[in-house]
């Protein structure tokens, strides 16, 4: 698959989302009905996880993206799956772009395997023919030959992790997200997704990971941003960013 | 610059999920996928499985025929295959948009971690029940049989009367199942709106029984004409009425219409609120 490199795959710009949550939550029509006869308002606290985030990632690059806790960093990846709607800005995301986040969150655990590649591979946006020629290879992959036409419930947690890694992987992806999901599986599983995900970056996909880890930061991406509460992000070389990152945090 | 084959989102207010080419497709084998999982779901666990989809109409028919025969079997012809036919056409309609009601809070833990387009639920909400109607046409097809009545060339308007009920259907199941969203209560109420829907729509009752002026209001009951379009081709045998197609096309076309906008307009605020 040509991948052409002056190509931007992701554009995001000015972008900011707000949370309004409700801190009493209304959810009845009776609860609604009866507050609004007795004129009381419906207190909101407003959140803005994001702020004025801009940054273009070029086809093939591997971006990071670092922060603490509440720095907004999933939200960022939510944003730019398309589950969560910008609140202002702009993004543009060019090319098939797969989610490595909240691996499994589509798996039905009454279902077997074989039909899970199915639904959950729908879900990612696969076709049904392309899931029918692959499930021996995604199953393979996640060593999981043997327990296919076995429903999900009997599985453990890493036989779960390591098919939805298998599902979400097996697709031809332009861009790749990817939130600290290396962490599926055993050791040697892990380092098979690694592998995995190596020979992704090879062939010029583009990667964006989210991570606390600077030295998984600095050995597979070559570019960054650093989220902040409350601060203008920054975006610079994995080596500036880390260093920046390990002065705020004071390690 | 992007190829022909580049796929290209803008997420401006709304996300859209999957543009491009290969966009139909996908959505199609997602529909697939979600329909062949109810179908699944409801018969896994039931003892009669599959058998029950025939029966259930069929014994509702039964209680409904032996306790109104008495009254409404000398004004009505074949009065079992009559109850039987409205009581599909209700079912579909009534279980499709509950059912389509409930999708998209159920599928809550889904929409908050996967870009999955919203609409698919109460789709395939409505599609897994338009499917159980096909089967338990084979208890109708078995009245049919059992009490003599003749097939005309009328049938061939029944697709129709489906598609406008399904139609319609999916409109309620979008505008609910978006309300159901903000308010989870809804489904309470909707329950019980539907027990008094049932009553005021002329299923196992002709419509002749009524008065003029409970028939005048009957007028604005949009079941009453979808039930119509579906039920006279089957058990009159002749081409439904020509003014009732055209307001049944209008109800239809337009609830799916206004369900869709509905959705449309909301679905981006569903995340933070499920």
């Amino acid at each position: 698959m040509p991948h052409d490199s002056a190509l931007t795959r992701i554009a995001v710009d000015g972008l900011s989302v707000r949370y309004d949550l409700q801190l009493e939550r209304v959810i009845s029509v009776r609860e609604y009905a009866i507050r609004r006869l007795r004129g009381e308002r419906f207190p909101t606290q407003t959140l803005w996880p994001l702020r004025d985030i801009s940054f273009r990632v070029q086809a093939g690059e591997s971006f990071g993206i670092v922060g603490r806790n509440g720095a907004g960093k999933s939200t960022l990846l939510k944003v730019i799956a398309g589950i969560v709607p910008p609140t202002m800005g702009r993004v543009e995301v060019r090319g098939n772009l797969s989610p490595l986040l909240e691996l499994g969150a589509g798996f039905d655990m009454e279902l077997t395997g074989r039909e899970n590649i199915q639904l959950y591979g729908t879900l990612l946006g696969l076709r049904r023919r392309h899931l029918r020629d692959r499930i021996d290879a995604i199953a393979d992959f996640a060593e999981l030959t043997a327990f296919i036409d076995v429903p999900l419930k009997n599985y453990s947690s890493g036989m779960v992790a390591r098919l939805a890694f298998a599902i979400a992987t097996d697709s031809d992806p332009e861009i790749l997200l990817v939130d600290e999901v290396l962490s599926v599986g055993d050791a040697p599983f892990q380092r098979k997704c690694e592998a995995r995900l190596a020979s992704f970056q090879e062939r010029g996909v583009t990667v964006i990971l989210v991570t606390h880890s600077l030295d998984l930061l600095l050995e597979t991406c070559t570019r960054a941003l650093l989220l902040e509460p409350g601060m203008p992000c920054v975006v610079g070389s994995a080596q500036e960013i880390s260093t920046r990152y390990a002065e705020r945090t004071g390690t | 610059m992007p190829g022909p084959d580049v796929t290209t989102a803008v997420y401006e207010r709304t996300p859209p999920v999957w543009t491009g080419p290969g966009a139909p497709g996908r959505y199609f084998d997602l529909l697939h996928n979600l329909v062949t999982r109810a179908i699944k779901q409801r018969y896994k666990r039931s003892v009669l499985g599959f058998a029950w989809t025939m029966l259930n109409p069929l014994l509702t028919m039964v209680i409904l025929s032996v306790v109104f025969s008495a009254v409404f079997g000398t004004l009505v012809p074949n009065y079992p295959l009559f109850v039987i036919i409205g009581l599909l056409a209700w079912n579909l309609f009534s279980l499709g948009s509950s059912q389509g009601l409930a999708s998209v809070v159920d599928s809550g833990s889904l929409i908050r971690k996967v870009a999955v387009p919203k609409e698919m639920f109460p789709l395939a909400a409505v599609g897994a029940n338009l499917v159980n109607f096909v089967f338990s046409l084979a208890p109708l097809l078995l009245m049919i049989f059992v009490m003599r009545v003749d097939i005309t060339w009328a049938v061939l308007w029944v697709p129709y009367g489906v598609l406008l009920i399904s139609l319609f259907t999916l409109g309620v199941a979008l505008a609910l199942a978006t309300l159901n969203v903000f308010f989870r209560d809804v489904r309470y109420f909707y329950e019980a709106a539907l027990l008094a829907w049932f009553y005021g729509t002329p299923i196992f009752y002709p419509i002749d029984v009524l008065s003029p002026n409970a028939r005048m209001i009957l007028q604005w009951n949009p079941m009453y004409v979808l039930v119509e379009v579906f039920r006279t081709p089957v058990y009159a045998g002749t081409a439904p009425n020509f003014w009732t197609v055209i307001v049944a096309t209008v109800e239809a076309v337009g609830m799916a219409a206004i369900g869709w906008k509905i959705f449309r307009r909301h679905q981006a605020r569903f995340v933070d609120y499920i």
